[in-house]
């Protein structure tokens, strides 16, 4: 009697924040598929017949973006697991002066804060020639990926049992082939975590692209969110149907990646 | 010189792992930090007029008033940061914990953390809209609900603009706290539950005696996070307010990229930059100090 007593403010209250935390999507999905004339009349409900057409326009003023951001979010990855993973075998596998120093060095650099060096990393790039590239809006958040990347996967790695790289050394097997064939295959859950960390990192990149980019040739589709436009009849539905759009692909990386995404998130957030 | 080379034939393979990543690193993070460094103590435009003036930028932040109005800001949203993050996010994790049902547990924990795979970018854009003064979801609820009189342009009105921002996300589940909390309540030990339950607690007493002791090592870590964030508050308050009005919203990494890109005050932009670094190491070492040791998260 108790039990059923305390079930229901219990699961009350819980339907009561999920619908809070849930609400600003229902309307702006319900938003995304009306135009102007059935916003007014009809507000908070579903209205027929949806507009769907209001997708078609929003691709057509951003899909091009997303192309760019995938590129640009998937070079970020591809470089970060690059070069964490190198450092991190060097911190692993050999023992010489220094590495600690080294060690301390990256992880240092977690504690700079974006900002900080924001207007410097914006005049070297201007320098480098890399503004309004792909290659310049890779490198610096590449770097912003690298400290927390090695050091998550310096842990993983210290964690995979010694007597299989020294049985491998012992066969004569190259660093390389250690590299590739023991330590990669082995750490494929902590390669997923750093490469959703940074997958996301690049998608919701703001601010460096705002700085380091302008006109459209190398625009990310999160800056090209400000610009959509509707007409008259479609209102604001066009700009909310653009909205969803750039959120699919990372909402489908969750439904795939669920259990890596969740540590990624998590454990991103405690590099502060 | 053979002891060079015996050294270098000895460890030449570990550093030559770590030489990747300290080009990009040395390229793109130590050089611009130096920089930043430098170019405080210099009267910069970016481009050619660059001169020492020693301390004057410092001098001159300290006498800002908008400086000042910035520091209140983030004091504003650190506070109200710390208030939100210790009370909705760990009702809601407590809420979730108890569900008996595993499937659905799951579920409602993946639910709620929808919000954290939306891109930022667009959960601000999205509460810009809830928060617009014509066909704005707020002002249209409140209409709806008879209360017109309580409409407001949210963000456009010195005294709503703050609030609004620090209402974003409401009801502030949806982030990495209440997946840090939840965390902490599954790896307390189950017979603690069973003891709770032999002794007759009701869910209140349970929460006081129980769970929130058990998860205190989250809430310091959340704590530590949520001002962190909070002090370095800049891409909502850029896409929501741009500051305004007035200098009501203005935070302190805002007025650097202001100063430095529209106005082209590079080396007081650095200045602003290099104060707000200064606040967060303090903070980052009184934490390390007082706090970090009991910090375990997984």
């Amino acid at each position: 009697m108790n039990r059923k007593l305390l079930a229901l403010p219990h699961y009350g209250s819980l339907a009561l924040l999920l619908a809070l935390t849930l609400f600003p999507f229902y309307m702006l999905i319900v938003s995304s598929v009306k135009y102007t004339q059935q916003a007014i009349h009809n507000f908070w409900g579903i209205s027929f017949p949806l507009h769907f057409d209001n997708y078609s326009v929003a691709f057509k003023q951003i899909g091009p973006f997303i192309g760019n951001t995938v590129l640009i979010s998937s070079g970020i990855v591809v470089g970060v697991i690059l070069i964490s993973s190198l450092a991190a075998y060097s911190f692993v596998r050999f023992n010489y002066p220094g590495k600690q120093l080294f060690f301390v060095l990256i992880l240092s650099l977690m504690m700079i804060p974006g900002y900080l060096i924001l207007i410097p990393q914006f005049l070297l790039v201007q320098k480098l020639d890399m503004l309004n590239t792909y290659q310049g809006q890779i490198f610096p958040p590449m770097a912003f990926g690298a400290a927390m990347a090695t050091f998550l996967m310096k842990t993983f790695f210290e964690g995979i049992p010694k007597s299989l790289i020294e049985a491998a050394d012992m066969e004569g097997a190259g660093e390389r082939q250690i590299f590739m064939k023991i330590i990669i295959p082995l750490s494929l859950p902590i390669i997923a975590t750093v490469a959703i960390i940074n997958f996301l990192a690049g998608w919701n990149n703001y601010i460096w692209p705002l700085v380091a980019t302008n006109g459209d040739a190398v625009k990310p589709v999160i800056l090209a969110l400000s610009t959509i436009t509707g007409n008259m009849d479609q209102g604001v539905g066009v700009k909310l149907a653009g909205y969803i759009i750039s959120s699919i692909p990372l909402l489908l990386l969750f439904v795939v990646a669920t259990k890596p995404f969740i540590s990624g998130v998590t454990s991103g957030a405690v590099k502060g | 010189m053979t002891n060079t080379a015996g050294f270098l034939r000895k460890h030449w393979k570990g550093y030559a792992f770590l030489i990747p990543i300290f080009i990009v690193l040395g390229t793109f993070k130590y050089i611009p930090f130096f920089n930043a460094v430098k170019m405080s103590f210099y009267d910069w435009n970016g481009a050619n007029v660059k001169e020492f003036i020693g301390l004057d930028n410092f001098v001159r932040l300290f006498h800002d008033d908008t400086f000042y109005a910035s520091l209140k800001n983030i004091g504003i949203f650190t506070v109200s940061g710390m208030l939100i993050q210790l009370t909705v996010p760990l009702i809601a994790a407590v809420l979730v914990f108890h569900v008996k049902n595993m499937k659905l547990q799951n579920m409602l924990k993946v639910w709620f953390v929808i919000p954290l795979v939306i891109p930022s970018i667009v959960i601000y854009l999205t509460w810009q809209w809830i928060f617009a003064g014509e066909y704005g979801v707020l002002n249209q609820f409140l209409e709806a609900i008879g209360l017109d009189s309580w409409t407001h342009a949210w963000l456009g009105e010195s005294k709503t603009a703050i609030w609004s921002i620090i209402f974003v996300n409401f009801p502030w589940i949806g982030g990495i706290t209440f997946l840090l909390y939840l965390a902490g309540l599954m790896s307390i030990s189950s017979e603690l539950f069973e003891v709770a339950k032999l002794d007759g607690m009701n869910a209140w007493q349970r929460f006081l005696r129980l769970e929130l002791p058990l998860v205190r090592s989250q809430v310091k870590l959340v704590m530590v996070l949520t001002i962190i964030q909070q002090i370095q508050s800049f891409e909502n308050i850029l896409v929501l307010t741009n500051g305004g009005p007035g200098d009501t919203t203005i935070s302190p990494a805002l007025y650097l990229y202001t100063k430095g890109f529209s106005y082209s005050e590079m080396g007081y932009a650095s200045a602003i930059g290099l104060v707000l670094f200064i606040i967060l190491l303090l903070l980052t070492l009184i934490n390390n100090k007082f706090v970090k040791n009991t910090d375990k998260i997984d």
